[in-house]
């Protein structure tokens, strides 16, 4: 694998829902064409219903592309796998498993024993910060926490790339900033691709290394790229934060 | 799975449960004409068909025409149900809100509530007789138990702000009740008449089975008596299928009455 | 003032009255005392009616029923002790109650998997659902006589039903997201199966075993009603028959006892194997 080739591409993938036996055909995605680098944070923007979800779940490989074509590494992407970690923004942990049981639910699918698996949940659960929750189940657990073990469940299987799917709408606005600061302090101690959905501008600018904006109607198209290049920890009230907000903003008249 | 191929899958998928329900038919059919099973003991669907059309106007063998039967059954059922209804809902409704109500009514009623329908049947008839009293007083006892408790539980879980709302605006308790208590649980009362419901008719059936000279439980126990296992599927079925049919009245009264109220038990 | 308006505001204006009057109300207003107050008073009208109204010669005190349940302890009534009778009907309920899951559960289960086999099932399943198991009783005794046979077929038939109806609600409730997750953690088909759809499935399933077992209880009585030498059942017909109330109703008290107790057994049960929050099917 040369070193400067991106880590996940999306050639010319679109994406047509049909019903009632290809009488009715939805096209949710059209042309959409992306290179993400290894170790970049990107961060995809859009509206409610402009297709962002779906091109996140193409790239998992839970849904394929009606044209086009998904790589990793170079190989196409046919179907799930735990080398893409997915975290879903209804958290979608098992809630008859405990936080160590959802964890080290990866490494188990894959037959790796069980001490060693421990050892490797106990390391992601401390890595977004719920040591000592081992033994919790979903439901006695708060949204941000229940997000955090999502987060640590996809990365036990050490994932090529992290895909996360509006992981925050769930969450009230403290908690929400509070994971957004939690998000940067674990990607920075255990980098990798990261691809983020969200509908929050401040939140894109907040997180990402890149950001790429989505047309506000169906077929969902890319519309532009931002580059945001500053250091992090980033803080939202700075200028150059406010002035890449209010470029955003204009230009997808997204409100906030 | 390309379009065309799910489209067949899915006509496929549209008929089998016609032709589900003819392969049953057919086969009962055939398990008493071929000789498998006995005539004695069990009657084919066209026998069961020819008695369902003679009783329509004969009273042979058992004493009465279906109709009489039916009606019977469905009278003594919907009397039970109804003073059940009367004196359920409001108790539980009152129990819901007021801690008196609950505090003198709950032991009587958890006495009560563990008792499975059937059991209550020697002593109803030990009391009442076979007749129609002793039938509504069993009915009654059985259909009682989950209309209080979904009355009850109706208001328990009453928007608790509504509550805190209308103390707000100087509400008293009984308006409170009258107000917003009782039209939040409406939707919970309604489930327990369901349930009330079908646990009416199924102890009915039973009462019937076991002491009547009437209705369709005494027609599946003639059915027995008299060797003649048409009566008895005709009986089973009639009972089947007006249960079903009461239960889609309710129903539609339910969707009459609620139509604008969530379900779930909070007016919002 | 009501216990749901204490609840939610804690604002009891009469508590800050003071003097005997208040008092009193404050104790009678006491969920604890009304229960107690209810019960002794319960009691004493029975015994009373028992005694003294028109309807005496039809109920027994308190005192009789207790009594008559301490002698069929001992005495043996065709055959066996109320015990003996008690075990008669449980061991039907159990046997009945294992083949109706079994036989329930399993088909429910693959309902809810394969389009075919739902398809084939459902709708026959359906003509014989709104039927009450008791209606089965006259076939059920024409086939198999009055033996036990009969009344273990009524129990299957009862406890199949609500068995069968929550495996496949259960499964077919499951949410479909959470197959997106385990196959994302690289789960192939058959530890899908047995990772999430079980798991998910199961406090339906176990809700409908409850349901199942509530019913069971009930159609053993029915059986033994119409035709039986022993259990629970047979008791309390026996008592309308030799005009022994106090057996009828003394018979009555353990078998709601016994319910009550088979569902706090099954609740204790479902607490240790579901500790996780029970999500309602819809």
């Amino acid at each position: 694998m040369k070193p400067d080739q991106p880590k996940i591409v999306c050639q010319d993938v679109s994406k047509t829902f049909t019903q009632r036996f290809g009488k009715v055909t939805i096209p949710v995605l059209e042309s959409i064409d992306l290179a993400v680098e290894e170790n970049e944070f990107l961060v995809i923007v859009g509206p409610g219903q402009c297709g962002k979800t779906t091109l996140l779940r193409i790239m998992a490989g839970l849904e394929t592309p009606s044209t086009g074509r998904v790589s990793l590494d170079g190989a196409p992407v046919t179907g799930p796998g735990p080398d893409r970690g997915l975290v879903f923004q209804k958290y979608m942990l098992f809630p008859w498993r405990t936080v160590v049981g959802n964890v080290e639910m990866g490494p188990k699918l894959r037959g790796v024993p069980k001490a060693e698996r421990r050892e490797i949940a106990g390391h992601y659960i401390k890595l977004v910060g719920l040591e000592g929750f081992e033994k919790a189940y979903p439901h006695q657990l708060s949204g941000g926490m229940k997000q955090r073990v999502g987060i640590a469940r996809a990365y036990a299987n050490n994932p090529k790339v992290m895909l996360l799917d509006e992981p925050f709408g769930q969450l009230d606005a403290q908690t929400r900033y509070l994971m957004e600061q939690e998000t940067v302090r674990i990607w920075e101690a255990e980098k990798r691709t990261v691809i983020f959905v969200t509908n929050n501008i401040d939140e894109a600018i907040y997180l990402g290394d890149r950001i790429i904006t989505m047309e506000g109607k169906l077929p969902g198209r890319l519309k532009s790229t931002y580059q945001v290049t500053l250091p992090r920890p980033r803080e939202h009230m700075d200028v150059e934060f406010l002035e890449l907000r209010h470029q955003i903003t204009e230009e997808t008249e997204l409100l906030l | 799975m390309d379009p065309e191929a799910r489209q067949r899958e899915s006509r496929l998928l549209k008929i089998l449960p016609y032709l589900s329900l003819v392969a049953f038919f057919v086969f009962w059919q055939l398990l008493v004409d071929t000789g498998i099973v006995p005539r004695v003991l069990l009657a084919t669907p066209s026998e069961v068909g020819k008695l369902f059309i003679a009783k329509l106007t004969q009273a042979q063998p058992d004493g009465a025409v279906l109709w009489i039967h039916t009606v019977v059954s469905l009278g003594e059922a919907i009397v039970g149900y109804l003073l059940a209804l009367i004196i359920g809902i409001p108790l539980g409704l009152l129990m819901g809100w007021f801690v008196v109500a609950e505090g003198l009514a709950r032991p009587l009623f958890e006495m009560i509530r563990p008792i499975p329908p059937v059991a209550w049947i020697p002593l109803a008839i030990f009391w009442f007789g076979i007749g129609m009293s002793g039938k509504v007083f069993i009915i009654w006892a059985c259909a009682v138990v989950p209309c209080v408790i979904n009355a009850y539980t109706g208001v328990r879980m009453t928007n608790p702000t509504l509550i805190q709302m209308a103390r707000t605006y100087g509400a008293s308790d009984w308006q409170i009740f009258t107000r917003i208590c009782i039209p939040s649980a409406l939707p919970m009362v309604f489930g327990g008449l369901q349930i009330a419901l079908a646990l009416a008719w199924t102890t009915l059936v039973a009462a019937e089975l076991i002491a009547s000279d009437t209705g369709l439980g005494f027609l599946i126990n003639m059915g027995r008596r008299l060797l003649r296992p048409d009566m008895i599927v005709l009986g089973m079925l009639m009972v089947g299928l007006t249960g079903f049919g009461i239960g889609i009245l309710i129903d539609w009264i339910e969707k009459k009455l609620t139509a604008g109220l969530e379900r779930g038990g909070s007016a919002s | 003032m009501s216990s749901q308006a204490e609840a939610t505001l804690g604002l009891n204006p009469r508590v800050y009255q003071s003097g005997l009057g208040a008092r009193l109300w404050s104790f009678f207003h006491n969920r604890y005392v009304l229960y107690g107050l209810s019960v002794i008073g319960f009691l004493a009208i029975w015994h009373w009616a028992a005694l003294h109204s028109s309807i005496a010669k039809f109920l027994p005190t308190p005192a009789e029923v207790w009594t008559e349940m301490v002698r069929l302890s001992g005495d043996r009534l065709a055959g066996k002790t109320l015990w003996g009778h008690l075990w008669a009907s449980l061991r039907r309920v159990l046997i009945g109650f294992a083949i109706g899951l079994a036989v329930g559960v399993p088909l429910g289960l693959f309902m809810a998997l394969n389009k075919y086999v739902n398809a084939v099932v459902k709708p026959v399943f359906d003509l014989i659902k709104p039927m009450p198991p008791i209606s089965w009783i006259s076939l059920s005794i024409l086939w198999f006589g009055i033996g036990e046979e009969s009344k273990v077929f009524i129990i299957v038939v009862g406890a199949f039903v609500p068995a069968l109806i929550n495996s496949y609600n259960g499964i077919r409730l499951v949410d479909p997201a959470l197959y997106d997750a385990i196959r994302m953690l690289g789960g192939n088909r058959r530890q899908e199966l047995l990772q999430v759809t079980f798991p998910a499935g199961f406090p339906a399933l176990f809700a409908g075993f409850q349901i199942a077992l509530s019913v069971a209880w009930g159609c053993v009585l029915a059986a033994e009603l119409v035709g039986a030498r022993s259990g629970m059942g047979y008791i309390i017909i026996l008592g309308m028959k030799v005009f022994n109330p106090a057996m009828i109703i003394g018979g009555m008290v353990v078998i709601a006892l016994v319910a009550g107790m088979l569902s706090l057994l099954l609740n204790k049960v479902e607490k240790v194997i579901c500790p996780w929050k029970r999500e309602l099917p819809q």
